[in-house]
């Protein structure tokens, strides 16, 4: 069975790389067309979410279309699960992504990343009375640790606890989203919660019950667009306009307006 | 001098190694009712599917008229439209009504128009008595009125010839009597028929021929009197006997 | 939080989720159909071929066929995700279909074809007038199963990132908070559409049932 499916994952990648195209000129194919399509993740507030109009919002989302107005083309928002994005980048079926990604050296091997937008933290949340202690980021050994699957944390985590045989795979429960595991979280059923510095203040904040106890650059950092590997100018343009929104202050008022509640 | 329908030359049968019948030969002339009798497992049922093609003699020829429907590039369902054919157990379309069950030969094999298929369909059902079961389901059916719908069924197509496979041996006994008045008139009015059954009754009825098969070759073949009252074969006369002594008691009754 | 305004979301998805199952099971129908008359009838070669086929498109996970279909299908024409997902679903559903047909092909008894040919029907207008009438008759109970397994399914293609009901749920767990509000929605959105679909695939059944005797 598993053999199987390598080989139709081969098969796959083989058709994949038959359905690449040049990115010489994609760019201005963007520019022709007025409209560049950029695939996110909406379920990861306050960067990128949906609200009661049904419209994806968030900081990234704003920030994006800003980004494109001033390339002279609107975005055309393609929503699909963090796991996908990369591939659909990589696939060509989406021109870039912007899904509050830390950039990421397997990543980068596969498509490429733009400058950073933003610059955040890790954090560990738990019950509000958890008496452990968490001075050391390397004691999450010891608790019950959850994380949202394919995130930078979740690299960490697997890096630094899990492989050097420190967390017990057992004790470590990856979720595909964050509110999941800060339900798990409420419930018991994990007793530390290691997300971005910034959704975790708003879980705190909407669930109630829990606080961040630790707070600090671990795995993440800068964020940054994804656009397909090798396409310097879309990536080249969009770092000119990030500079612009950055000397201007605009992305610190966005920050504000997301980050400060 | 009477025209032969039907011939059959060397015909053999085989299923892999297994030898079902071997080198048969039999001409059934126009107008003629054959019977065939045999104990079960002797190849008669192989025997009419080859006749009517629905499987691949070995060896040997058949001709249909002057037709070697055995030949090849011979368009086997054209020729299988020429030849009726009924089943031990009916086979109707489950699906369909006497009614269509009678008419959807017409309609697809002969191309018929629906209104002239149904008044045809109709005539036939008539035929076999059973009219005013048109709309009936072969569920709704029992086992002789499903028989003589089949009966219908083949004879819509206007066959040259009839095939019969002991057409009532899957019935009641008290349903087996209409279904053998059908095939009685039916040989009166000059339907050629060959048929293979034990109702010894109407064999000597009924039958020009008869033909005892066994072990894959025919034993004996003769009018009904000479058979049945002076065979050459003593495995004929043993044939008979158990034969009379099955269902005998059944040929009391009628 | 406008809780009408985000259910409302949420049942709006019902429109591809429909979408989705519409397109993918009557393909999967014809497909699986004309896979299970290759099956049966038509020699050994077909035979192993669509058994194999049918054995690795069951052994494999959906959601793993979709990802490999979809970049199969829309890397030789430029498909929208939902169209993709809709065919690749109908494709995978396709295998199970196959199985349906041809066990209910293989309990319509050979004789029905034998009678049919003796009237002097090819074997394809048999196959057209005899068995397959009586085939699909066969079929409707298993296949209602099959339906809902294909609603059910159709809330794989979120991963192509089609907005459908299942999706929507997860971004308005995200966005409020209220995974339970979000998904018990879902979830009766769901059991609607399945609970709809078997009536009306039950109410066939009895309109086409053949008449008989008790
Ligand atoms: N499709 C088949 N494949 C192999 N053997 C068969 C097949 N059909 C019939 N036979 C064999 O041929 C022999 C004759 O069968 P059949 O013609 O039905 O006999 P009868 O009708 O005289 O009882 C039997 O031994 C039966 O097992
Ligand atoms: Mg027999």
């Amino acid at each position: 069975m598993k053999r199987l499916v390598l080989l139709v994952v081969v098969i796959t990648l083989a058709f994949a790389a038959v359905g690449c195209k040049s990115t010489s000129d994609h760019l201005s194919a963007i520019k022709d067309a007025g409209k560049i399509v950029v695939g996110t993740s909406a379920d990861y507030p306050p960067f990128e979410f949906v609200d009661e109009a049904g419209t994806t919002t968030g900081f990234d989302v704003e920030l994006m279309n800003e980004i494109a107005k001033r390339m002279g083309v609107t975005v055309e928002w393609t929503d699909m699960p963090f796991d996908s994005l990369i591939a659909a980048v990589q696939e060509g079926k989406i021109d870039a992504s912007i899904a509050a990604f830390n950039y990421d050296e397997e990543r980068d091997k596969t498509v490429d990343f733009t400058d950073a937008y933003y610059t955040t933290e890790d954090s560990f949340t738990v019950q509000e009375g958890f008496t452990g202690d968490l001075s050391d980021p390397m004691n999450l050994a010891n608790y019950l640790v959850g994380a949202q699957s394919g995130t930078v944390q979740d690299g960490w985590i697997t890096d630094n606890l899990v492989t050097p045989g420190l967390l017990p795979e057992d004790k470590y429960f990856r979720y595909e989203r964050v509110d999941q595991a800060a339900l798990d979280l409420q419930a018991g059923r994990i007793e530390v919660l290691m997300a971005d510095y910034v959704p975790a203040q708003a879980v705190v904040s909407q669930f109630g019950g829990m606080t961040i106890v630790y707070h600090g650059v671990l795995s993440t950092g800068p964020l940054n667009i994804v656009v397909p590997e090798g396409d310097t100018a879309l990536k080249d343009e969009i770092n000119r306009v990030l500079k612009e929104l950055q000397t201007e202050g605009f992305v610190e008022e966005l920050a504000f307006k997301y980050f400060s509640e | 001098m009477a025209k032969p329908i039907l011939t059959i030359k060397n015909l053999t049968k085989k299923y892999g190694e297994n030898v079902i019948f071997h080198d048969i030969s039999l001409t059934v002339n126009e107008g003629d009712t054959i019977v065939i009798i045999g104990p079960s497992g002797t190849g008669k049922s192989t025997l009419l599917r080859c006749i009517n093609l629905l499987t691949c003699a070995d060896d040997g020829q058949i001709w249909l008229d002057d037709l070697e429907i055995t030949a090849k590039g011979c368009d086997d369902d054209r020729v299988r439209q020429h030849i009726g054919m009924v089943f031990q157990n009916f086979l109707l379309f489950n699906h369909l009504n006497a009614l269509d069950n009678v008419m959807l030969g017409l309609t697809k094999v002969k191309h018929m128009k629906p209104d002239e298929a149904r008044v045809k369909a109709l005539r036939e059902l008539e035929r076999v008595g059973l009219a005013d079961r048109a709309e009936h389901y072969p569920g709704q059916l029992s086992g002789g009125q499903q028989q003589r719908v089949a009966i219908a069924r083949a004879l819509a197509m206007d066959p040259r010839i009839m095939l019969f496979d002991e057409p009532t041996s899957a019935l009641d006994p008290e349903l087996i009597g209409e279904v053998l008045e059908v095939m009685r008139k039916l040989a009166l009015e000059g339907m050629t028929m060959l048929v293979v059954t034990h109702e010894m009754g109407f064999a000597r009825e009924v039958a020009d021929r008869i033909v005892f098969l066994e072990k894959g070759s025919i034993v004996e073949e003769g009018p009904p009197d000479e058979l049945f009252y002076r065979p050459k074969h003593d495995r004929t006369r043993e044939f008979l006997w158990k034969i009379t002594e099955l269902y005998g008691k059944k040929d009391e009754n009628k | 939080m406008d809780v009408a305004k985000f259910l409302q979301y949420i049942a709006s998805g019902t429109a591809y989720t429909v979408g989705v199952t519409l397109i993918a099971l009557p393909s999967g129908l014809i497909l699986g159909t004309l896979l299970a008359l290759l099956n049966v009838y038509s020699g050994k070669t077909s035979k192993a071929l669509t058994n194999l086929y049918s054995t690795v498109m069951r052994g494999i996970p959906p959601i793993v066929l979709l990802f490999i279909l979809y970049f199969i299908v829309s890397g030789s024409i430029n498909l929208s995700p939902f169209l993709a997902g809709s065919i690749s679903l109908g494709i995978v559903s396709s295998a199970y279909q196959m199985e349906i047909v041809r066990g209910a092909i293989l309990s319509v008894s050979g004789g029905q074809m034998m009678a049919a040919r003796a009237v002097g029907m090819s074997k394809r207008q048999a196959i057209r007038n005899v068995i397959l009438p009586q085939t699909l008759r066969l079929a409707i109970p298993p296949w209602s199963n099959e339906a809902a397994i294909v609603i059910k399914d159709s809330s794989l293609v979120y991963a192509l990132g089609v907005p459908e009901i299942l999706r929507r749920a997860q971004l308005i767990s995200a966005s409020t908070q209220q995974p339970f509000l979000a998904y018990a929605a879902a979830a009766v959105i769901y059991f609607i559409l399945v609970f709809i679909t078997s009536r009306l695939l039950d109410g066939l059944e009895k309109q086409l049932r053949i008449p008989a005797n008790p």
